[in-house]
């Protein structure tokens, strides 16, 4: 029954996480992606200023010349621009992607010609963040030189090292952009070889630079007046370059780093310093060695030290915490419990239900009394009666002794010898013990109340009110006597501040006793429900 | 004395679950004191043990959450196999009726505990080999259809004790690494780091099953 419960938390991540996947590979694999959500992931990337260049898009190069970058750029309105134009940087220039690329993709396709046209010009997309949007008018095309056969050999040479080393470079360059660009800018390389080959087949490919461009720009103004195709193409072409020359440039940086990392050059170094310096004596290196691990004793002693004195740690040690991890659980499971009954009943018989279990939550409320237990016996006495009105087998037994061995050492201390450090870090420890013995017996309680056949829940309730509030008072009557103890040392000492704070700080921890006891108290009103119905 | 032992970086939650009289309490005590109890009273509700171990070099503090096996705590003990990250399972080899009831033990472990607890089966006692009421191969059979791990081990003489329990952790600890195992979660059972002493159980509150209730 719980899986199912757990089942729906699992499925209901295992949705998150599938939507995430199919945003992502949606992003990815858009091409191309409806122009809503185009638009939206091209603002997105604005936000990011991510400008990476394409270079890590998921085109097949090889095969054709088209790749995504190309279609950029057809309607620039919503180009950012970097207006600090960089001089020596132009190889690091990325593109922005304009999100009517879609639309025009077609139209870019023949374009292909001249794309091998490089132009560092023109290229104002800049991979630096401060961008500025810009109205680009369309311009006639410039003269386009052609040079194919070495541009696109050098293209494809690049095209094959970024397909190669789209591992290396997602490594350089961030994962998230990685997508978000491929998101973006990735036609899909099957698609855009169909398209190119439609439109080779309908465009006389001419070498000629000016018919074409006069081709292409007539083609232009018939679909909704796309405007610097050639300039597009150079870009492109450029693009082509300069995305390669980034890869370069990461592969250089990635291998550099290799080679530092598991560099034999290092050892070189260091063998070479070895050489320079003195040699080592051994008397010094002995010496080093045993003040660092003085220091380690020191610091260790000091963590213990801390931790010997947290009340919590203590509790822990003294299992204290497991054994209320353990209540709280079985308290939980009377919640749950009374709850589906609580759900399952209406009208007066629901308000019989929650009146009883009003009556036992009221049966609880502690009332405070400032009884000085200071006989054991008398505790003990106490104790028991307390006890037998629930009808379980249960002892105080070890509890009583912790209480007693305490008393003990109290009595025998020496106050000359024995520090305020020791004596508080005793008296913490004698609480957290204590308590977390106390804590255990609830847990108990609570286990075998559970069990047992014929429950008479006033008498638990009653019972358990007297236990706790002589389980508090006896705890509290352990802080006072240590405290007494450190009183004393105050006189003697030239450290009152700090005794005071050891005092404090013993009268804090057994108020947080008393919260614990009360605490634990409280997790067994479930319990006590439970059998009332 | 240093610091030492609080050095650990996890925290394992075990449950060692079975028949009464199997040997369960038996078995923690052998594993935490190196001792056999030959007169072990019955537990009640459930108890503690807990040891430090070492896995691929992490220190790790194993809770064990000795139960009861007595039919009439099943209610209460059921309350608490949620968070374990491991459960040893246990029959006593001379006792055929321990083994058949192992199924339904399965069935609640499985119920009450997530996808990535790792179930240890243990058939205790193998010192009483003359007494052997099942055999391994059928109880090898049975683990390994429910994809159990299984050893016979004797918590008098120690053997097979240590294997068990920490065979189970360095499984556990794999699933961390594999990534199977989500330490964010509130139930895997596994906390990183030593836990900072307050009420941390209290967070998975509000994810607890409501259909599930053991009173």
């Amino acid at each position: 029954m719980e899986t199912s419960d757990s089942e729906c938390f699992e499925s209901a991540d295992e949705e998150i996480y599938t939507e995430k996947e199919n945003k992502k590979s949606k992003k990815v694999a858009s091409s191309p992606p409806p122009k809503d959500d185009l638009s939206k992931e091209v603002e997105d990337i604005t936000n990011l200023k991510i400008t990476e260049s394409n270079d890590e898009q998921p085109v097949d190069l090889n095969n054709e010349p088209h790749e995504p970058a190309k279609a950029t750029k057809i309607k620039p309105s919503k180009i950012g621009v970097k207006t600090n134009k960089s001089d020596n940087r132009t190889n690091s220039h990325s593109t922005m992607i304009d999100n009517k690329h879609i639309d025009t993709i077609n139209v870019t396709e023949n374009l292909e010609d001249h794309k091998d046209t490089p132009n560092e010009e023109v290229n104002m997309w800049d991979e630096d963040e401060d961008w500025e949007p810009i109205e680009t008018k369309p311009e006639p095309p410039p003269p386009v030189s052609t040079n194919k056969s070495w541009g696109w050999d050098l293209s494809a040479v690049i095209n094959a090292a970024t397909v190669g080393v789209t591992t290396v470079t997602s490594h350089v360059s961030q994962g998230l952009s990685t997508v978000l660009e491929t998101g973006i800018g990735a036609p899909d390389p099957a698609e855009l070889a169909r398209q190119h080959t439609q439109e080779t087949e309908t465009h006389n490919a001419d070498d000629d630079s000016t018919q074409s461009t006069t081709n292409l720009f007539g083609f232009g103004n018939l679909v909704s007046g796309v405007t610097q195709i050639t300039k597009l193409v150079e870009t492109t072409g450029n693009k082509v370059i300069l995305g390669g020359l980034d890869t370069l440039e990461s592969i250089g940086k990635k291998t550099m780093q290799v080679l530092q990392e598991g560099d034999p050059g290092f050892k070189k170094k260091r063998a070479l310093l070895n050489i320079e310096g003195e040699k080592p004596v051994l008397s010094q290196i002995l010496r080093e060695a045993k003040e660092k691990a003085e220091f380690e004793n020191r610091l260790l002693e000091e963590q213990h030290f801390a931790r010997k004195a947290n009340y919590e740690s203590l509790f822990d040690d003294h299992q204290g915490l497991m054994h209320l991890e353990a209540l709280e659980m079985l308290s939980r499971q009377c919640s749950i419990k009374l709850e589906r009954l609580t759900e399952s009943r209406f009208g007066s018989e629901l308000v019989e239900l929650q009146e009883t279990m009003n009556q036992i939550v009221e049966l609880c409320e502690l009332i405070e009394d400032e009884d000085e237990l200071e006989d054991t016996s008398e505790i003990k006495e106490k104790l028991d009666s307390a006890v037998s009105e629930m009808v379980i087998n249960i002892s105080y037994d070890k509890l009583l002794t912790t209480r007693k061995e305490a008393e003990h050492w109290l009595d025998n201390i020496n106050l000359q010898i024995c520090s305020e450090l020791e004596l508080h870090e005793q008296a913490i420890d004698t609480l957290a013990q204590l308590t977390a013995l106390a804590v255990e017996r609830y847990h108990k309680i609570g286990e075998l109340l559970l069990i047992k056949e014929h429950r008479s829940t006033a008498d638990e309730a009653d019972s358990l009110v007297q236990l706790t509030m002589i389980l508090i008072t006896l705890t509290g009557n352990m802080a006072t006597k240590f405290s007494n103890k450190l009183s004393e040392k105050l006189s003697s000492s030239a450290h009152k501040d700090h005794i005071n704070t050891l005092i404090t700080n013993v009268y804090f921890e057994s108020a947080n006793s008393s919260s614990y006891l009360k605490n634990a108290f409280q997790l067994l009103i479930p319990v006590l429900q439970v059998g009332a119905i | 004395m240093s610091a030492g032992p609080y050095n650990y970086s996890y925290i394992f939650k075990y449950i060692i679950i079975g028949d009464m009289g199997v040997g369960k309490s038996c078995l923690l005590h052998q594993f935490t004191e190196k001792k056999f109890m030959s007169d072990c009273p019955h537990t009640i509700g459930v108890e503690f043990g807990t040891r430090i171990i070492e896995v691929a070099g992490q220190k790790i503090k194993l809770q064990i959450w000795d139960t009861a096996g007595q039919e009439r705590f099943r209610a209460v003990t059921r309350s608490y196999y949620r968070g374990a990250a491991g459960a040893l399972m246990v029959y006593d080899i001379t006792r055929r009726s321990t083994y058949n009831h192992l199924s339904s033990w399965l069935t609640d472990t499985r119920n009450l505990t997530n996808p990535s607890t790792v179930i240890f089966l243990i058939g205790n006692k193998c010192d009483l080999e003359g007494q052997r009421d099942v055999t391994y191969e059928e109880a090898k059979q049975f683990a390994d259809e429910n994809g159990l791990m299984f050893v016979e081990a004797s918590a008098k003489t120690g053997q097979n004790v240590e294997e068990a329990f920490l065979e189970t952790a360095r499984k556990i600890y794999q699933s961390i690494q594999d990534g199977r195992l989500d330490l964010n979660a509130a139930e895997s059972g596994v906390q990183h780091k030593p836990s900072q002493p307050g009420r941390n159980t209290l967070s998975s509150d509000q994810q607890f099953n409501k259909d599930n209730c053991a009173c």
